[in-house]
């Protein structure tokens, strides 16, 4: 017997109300400024299966993590071994996952003595141990260098938290009370989603609850073939590059093989390049997410958040790629640098027959500044800092200027509170202006910030790319402007900073982020 | 005849309220003519005759408008320059790099800025974070500014400099130097003394961009109000303004006519405190096309700094309204296979199927009119029938697709309206900690009270409490309200810094000059005021902060436990590391009105009786009863339909109503089994 549109309707939004809750208790409770600030954190709903039917805070990059997380954690964990309480802490790439700082805590929901749902709060932990403060170390060869691995771990049962456990999380990251407010914000959140399933399992039935998430996959499902049937048949081809091998060495390829079929897609990943050295490796999870991502944005932006949407995508990545590197690789950047070229090289593919549904090349890049250090009352800070550039221009208008693109959407932190919460002055900020691609429509500009230490010692950490291959254009628009980081030392001497590097500055040195321009779109 | 009658005027986009109150007999009149696009002096006199009055006889006229929200949805903008300290002019580009929309690449990501480049000059000087002078301000450089944006031909001047919510000497100096040369100054310190330069910026560019509209209205109505009458505003924070504090601060009409619903919500909160058990309250205002909750705590509607204006992200102490794009003119669809209602509306032209202008999508109203809560055929407003064919019609493809009657779509297309209702209501109250359904609902607006009871029902609340005059609510609000002055600050001082002598000397700073704004104001003379203090505290490393009433600033260990002690129960812990004292939230105000109650016609009036159809119970035949000719008394069984001329209210089968001594219907929601009343949230 199938659901009804409005009970399914109905559920939907109270799933997608409960999912937000979620987000609410850890943005009101945690601790890391990442969360607090900047929302670096997501909340989904699964079935008993693993599969996700709904999300709170849509965060593209989470989506995919999200979608496998709890399918990846049930092949390692029996069900049987899960109880009624339980928390489960995980962050561990290779198990539906991305980057170590991104923590997953899971919580199996029950109706009587059967698992009917699992509830997921993922939150970026501002640090999560490692060789560089704030867990980005840009000379990682090895997994094992970018921070404390966390496979599935059970830290709460209904008897309370299983202190032994917390106590080995918290002794291996910086910021332990931090952390530990962090967790218990997580905890808090699923249990606040255990409480509203409760709820709607009494008010519509566990039954009629477990149809409507079944028809809430098949409804993503159609929405998603429904939206490939109106793309032409064919197999088109999309590439582009990462800056480097993560290690400063020659561009990385991504590329894909984007074969169209009636209502079903396949998207091959397998021709990219092999894992590489530094830390932008990354996990099918991840390129699925981005897939995702582009097909929701140029085929239909009201595709729901379910997993039935995969159903008519195969997704292919080669075990031992770039895109599906061996676990022993380090993955950190991977999560928002790889994950970002994915996506290009998937519109690149669409650029081949619909071009006028693209923006150009955009600033797809964290363009990620990590400032860790004394204040000068001595006590300890790590400042996060992303820094969008140009939109890409379209067929119809212009590129917008200091954006951010795709599968990010971190805000800034403002001057003003830069210079009163840290060691750092920000001596400018003000648009680059024609840095945009030129073209018929031309990109936006990218922006320049310009930051001044204010004590020594500061270790600076970055993670950016577009600094080597430039925004794309579009149909003989020209490339934008590629990002740059200067340091300027206070003794007068300047030099370009790499993309991925570690290093230590002194008082009064400036770092010059400048960030990259649109891509324009179409010949003059 | 010396004037007695104290007057609220809403003017909305489509009607404008009137609601009268005789300051000496007590008596009260109200009605709703329609808005007068372009002309307000023309609808302010036509709403007073439409109660039978002239400007004359009126003491005391408060005024909600939308003219300013109308002016930024229709970016009608005068020419604005922006002064910013050098390097940080573009900071109206750069914002804070995000995207309105993730998914829709099509759209502009986010609002162009306001002030093109060639009309932001950069100033030499640099305040720090301390308030320290790392580059002073000269005289010779304010003068070389004024000149330039003098030269440019601007109308209105915005300035905006780096950390003067600290310390504002450089913007004062400018400010003196620009009003000899331009014609509106609007300095970021006064409009919003808050850290981060963006918001304080955006703020303050949005207000110099409608101030000469909002003076050139002030203009009109002063040339042709009587002397002596008294003529103040409605404000967006909740209270009433004076018409030289809105010329200088012009968005504090930004959310006029919805704050004076809310505000006057928070005084029937009070009122029936004592019949209710709690003076929480959640209040529910549904329109044709939004609907507006906001969460009531302690007797007083919630307060939020950040706002979005249009597309403009704005920081200033306003109402915590949250607006959600569904109302009567929602249009509902069949997509997928799920029933999805909103967010497009029918709006008001073509308007819904039933209206018989050319709209043929189901809508919410639709639904309604086949429900029975709409009488079929009532004419509303001149020329309006509604028409239950076309609304059948309309609602029809809807249940085919489902495979259910045309009855079934319609309370399918209720059910998922309320649904979406009840999550909004679920995030005013996650944000605060606040179980909402120990919160009765208040309920008006136009299709407040017809969804009211099964919203309550679907979120678990047991009291729906419809107030007097609820059709003309927010007039309502305007005639009640008090004189209210409000600001925050940003302070930015540390618990192991604390220098009690400096945070109490902040607070009286903020007292004083709130104090001296209300006295300047007319009719304020000899008034005893009261003082609200509210503290933001927090962790250093949070962004959002806890609030404290009444802190003791001189005192930072008492005020640090009673901050531990509120964050522990709203977050389930605290600690003993070093706190801050993020901003300080002042408000003056002056005396409250007495309470504005119609009174009751005892008049009888025939009863009807008309088929509706229910949730629960399916199709009855529902007594309809004249609103105006309830008395006072005891517990009535539903269902029941009770009218006013402008709207309806729907009691269905399991609930109980009754009407109090102030007018206002209560209603005791029957309950779903299974849904228990939560724990303390989070």
């Amino acid at each position: 017997m199938s659901i009804d549109p409005f009970t399914l309707e109905v559920i939907r939004n109270g799933l997608s109300a409960i999912a937000e809750e979620m987000s609410l208790v850890v943005m009101r409770s945690a601790r890391s400024p990442l969360l607090r600030e900047a929302g670096d954190l997501s909340s989904a709903l699964t079935d008993r299966d693993g599969l996700l039917i709904a999300q709170g805070q849509d965060i593209p990059m989470h989506m995919g993590v999200m979608s496998f997380t709890v399918q990846e954690f049930l092949k390692i964990v029996p069900r049987d071994r899960l109880r009624p309480g339980d928390v489960w802490l995980l962050n561990l790439p290779q198990v539906g996952g991305n980057h170590l700082p991104d923590v997953k805590a899971i919580r199996p929901v029950f109706s009587g003595d059967r698992i009917v749902a699992f509830a997921v709060s993922l939150a970026h932990w501002a640090d999560v141990g490692g060789a560089a403060p704030g867990s980005y170390y840009a000379a990682a060869y090895d997994a094992w260098q970018e921070g404390l691995r966390i496979p599935p771990l059970r830290i709460i049962t209904a008897e309370g938290p299983d202190e032994e456990k917390l106590a080995m999380v918290l002794a291996n990251v910086r910021g332990p009370d931090e952390r530990r407010g962090d967790i218990l914000a997580q905890v808090a959140a699923t249990r606040a989603a255990d409480r509203r399933f409760a709820e709607m399992f009494a008010r519509y039935g566990t039954d009629e609850v477990e149809q409507a998430f079944a028809a809430l996959h098949d409804r993503a499902e159609r929405q998603m073939r429904a939206a490939i049937a109106a793309l032409p048949d064919g197999v088109y081809e999309g590439e582009d590059f990462m800056d480097d091998d993560g290690h400063g060495g020659p561009p990385t390829a991504v590329r894909v093989t984007l074969s169209i079929a009636g209502e079903e897609a396949v998207l091959d990943f397998s021709a990219s390049d092999d894992a590489v050295p530094g830390p932008i490796n990354t996990t099918r999870f991840i390129t699925a997410a981005s897939v995702y991502y582009v097909m929701k944005a140029i085929c239909g932006p009201e595709i729901q958040a379910s997993a039935g949407c995969y159903r008519p995508l195969k997704i292919v990545t080669r075990p031992g790629s770039i895109l599906d590197a061996p676990a022993d690789k380090p993955v950190v950047g991977g999560n928002h640098e790889t994950a970002q070229r994915v996506a290009d090289a998937v519109f690149l593919a669409f650029a081949k027959f619909a071009p006028e549904k693209l923006s150009a090349g955009g600033p797809t890049t964290a363009g990620l500044l990590i400032f860790g250090g004394h204040r000068e009352d001595g006590t300890w800070t790590t400042f996060y800092e992303v820094h969008g550039g140009g939109e890409g221009a379209r067929a119809d208008r212009d590129g917008m200027p200091a954006i951010r693109a795709h599968m990010a959407n971190v805000m800034g932190t403002p001057a003003e509170v830069v210079e009163a919460e840290y060691p750092i002055r920000v001596e400018r900020q003000e648009i680059l202006r024609g840095t945009g691609g030129k073209g018929k429509h031309i990109g936006g500009d990218g922006l320049r910030r310009v930051y001044r230490a204010r004590v020594d010692g500061l270790t600076l950490t970055t993670m950016c790319e577009r600094m080597v291959i430039p925004p794309y254009g579009l149909e003989g628009g020209e490339a934008g402007a590629p990002y740059r980081l200067t340091l300027a030392r206070a003794d007068g001497t300047e030099v370009a900073l790499p993309g991925k590097t570690n290093l230590r500055i002194a008082k009064g040195d400036r770092v010059i982020a400048e960030s990259s321009g649109g891509g324009g779109y179409g010949q003059i | 005849m010396a004037p007695i009658w104290r007057v609220g005027i809403d003017i909305g986009g489509t009607f404008t309220d009137v609601v009268a109150s005789d300051l000496a007999g007590g008596a009260v009149r109200a009605a709703k003519v329609p808005s007068v696009p372009g002309d307000p002096v023309t609808a302010l006199v036509a709403a007073l005759a439409a109660v039978g009055l002239t400007w004359d006889g009126v003491a005391e006229l408060v005024h909600g408008t939308t003219m300013v929200t109308n002016a930024i949805g229709e970016s009608r903008f005068s020419k604005t320059a922006l002064v910013a300290t050098e390097g940080f002019t573009d900071t109206l580009d750069i914002g804070r790099m995000s995207r309105d929309n993730l998914y829709r690449l099509d759209l502009l990501p986010k609002a162009p800025a306001l002030v093109p480049p060639a009309l932001r000059f950069p100033v030499a000087e640099r305040m720090l974070h301390d308030g320290s002078v790392d580059l002073a301000l000269t005289e010779a450089e304010a003068d070389r500014i004024a000149d330039a944006v003098a030269a440019s031909g601007a109308e209105s001047v915005a300035v905006c400099l780096l950390h003067a919510y600290r310390n504002p000497a450089h913007e004062i100096l400018l400010g003196e130097r620009l009003a000899r040369r331009v014609p509106r100054v609007a300095l970021s310190h006064r409009i919003s003394p808050e850290q981060r330069e963006y918001e304080r910026m955006n703020t303050t560019v949005l207000s110099a961009a409608v101030m000469r509209r909002v003076q050139d209205y002030l203009g009109r109505i002063g040339e042709r109000r009587p002397e002596g009458s008294r003529f103040h505003f409605f404000h967006s924070a909740g209270g009433m303004a004076a018409i030289g504090s809105v010329a200088d601060h012009p968005l504090m009409l930004a959310m006029s006519g919805p704050a004076a619903g809310v505000a006057a919500s928070a005084r029937i909160a009070a009122q029936i405190r004592d019949e209710i058990g709690t003076d929480r309250a959640l209040t529910f205002d549904m329109g044709g096309t939004t609907t507006d909750v906001c969460l009531v705590v302690d007797g007083a509607a919630q307060v939020r700094s950040d706002h979005r204006l249009g597309r403009y992200r704005i920081r200033l102490p306003i109402l915590a309204v949250e607006s959600i794009g569904a109302g009567g003119g929602s249009i509902a669809r069949l997509d997928s296979g799920a029933l999805l209602v909103g967010p497009q509306s029918a709006g008001a032209a073509p308007g819904p199927a039933c209206y018989g202008r050319g709209g043929a999508d189901a809508t919410v109203s639709d639904a309604d009119l086949i429900l029975g809560y709409l009488e079929p055929g009532r004419r509303l407003g001149n020329a309006l029938t509604l028409d239950l064919t076309r609304a059948e019609a309309a609602v029809q493809p809807i249940a085919e697709g489902a495979g259910v009657s045309v009855a079934e779509a319609a309370l399918g297309i209720a059910r998922v309206t309320h649904a979406n209702m009840v999550r909004a209501l679920r995030r005013i109250t996650v944000e605060r900690g606040v179980d909402g359904r120990s919160c009765p609902l208040i309920a008006f607006g136009g299709a407040g009270p017809m969804h009211a009871v099964e919203v309550a029902r679907a979120y678990g609340i047991r009291t729906v409490v419809v107030p007097a005059l609820s059709s003309g609510f927010s007039a309502l609000g305007c005639v009640s309200a008090r004189m209210r002055y409000g600001r925050q600050q940003t302070v930015g001082m540390a618990s192991d810094g604390w220098d009690p002598t400096a945070a109490c000397a902040a607070r009286d700073a903020i007292i004083d000059e709130l104090t001296t704004e209300l006295r300047n104001a007319e009719g304020t003379t000899g008034v005893e005021l009261t003082v609200e203090v509210v503290a933001s505290l927090r962790y250093r490393g949070q962004s959002d902060a806890i609030e404290i009433a009444d802190p003791s600033l001189g005192d930072a260990e008492r005020l640090g436990t009673a901050f531990r002690a509120r964050h522990d129960a709203l977050y389930g812990f605290s600690t003993d590391e070093p706190w801050e004292l993020a901003a300080l939230r002042v408000a003056v105000s002056g005396p409250e009105q007495a309470s504005v109650t119609p009174a009751v016609e005892t008049r009888a009036a025939p009863e009807g009786t008309r088929r509706c159809v229910f949730e629960e119970g399916g199709v009855i035949d529902t007594v309809c009863l004249n609103r105006a000719a309830l008395a006072p008394g005891d517990w009535r069984q539903g269902p029941a339909i009770i009218e006013d001329e402008w709207s309806t209210i729907v009691v269905p089968p399991r609930e109980r109503f009754r009407v109090d001594g102030f007018g206002h219907v209560h209603i005791e929601v029957a309950q779903v089994d299974g849904a228990q009343v939560e724990g303390a949230s989070a």
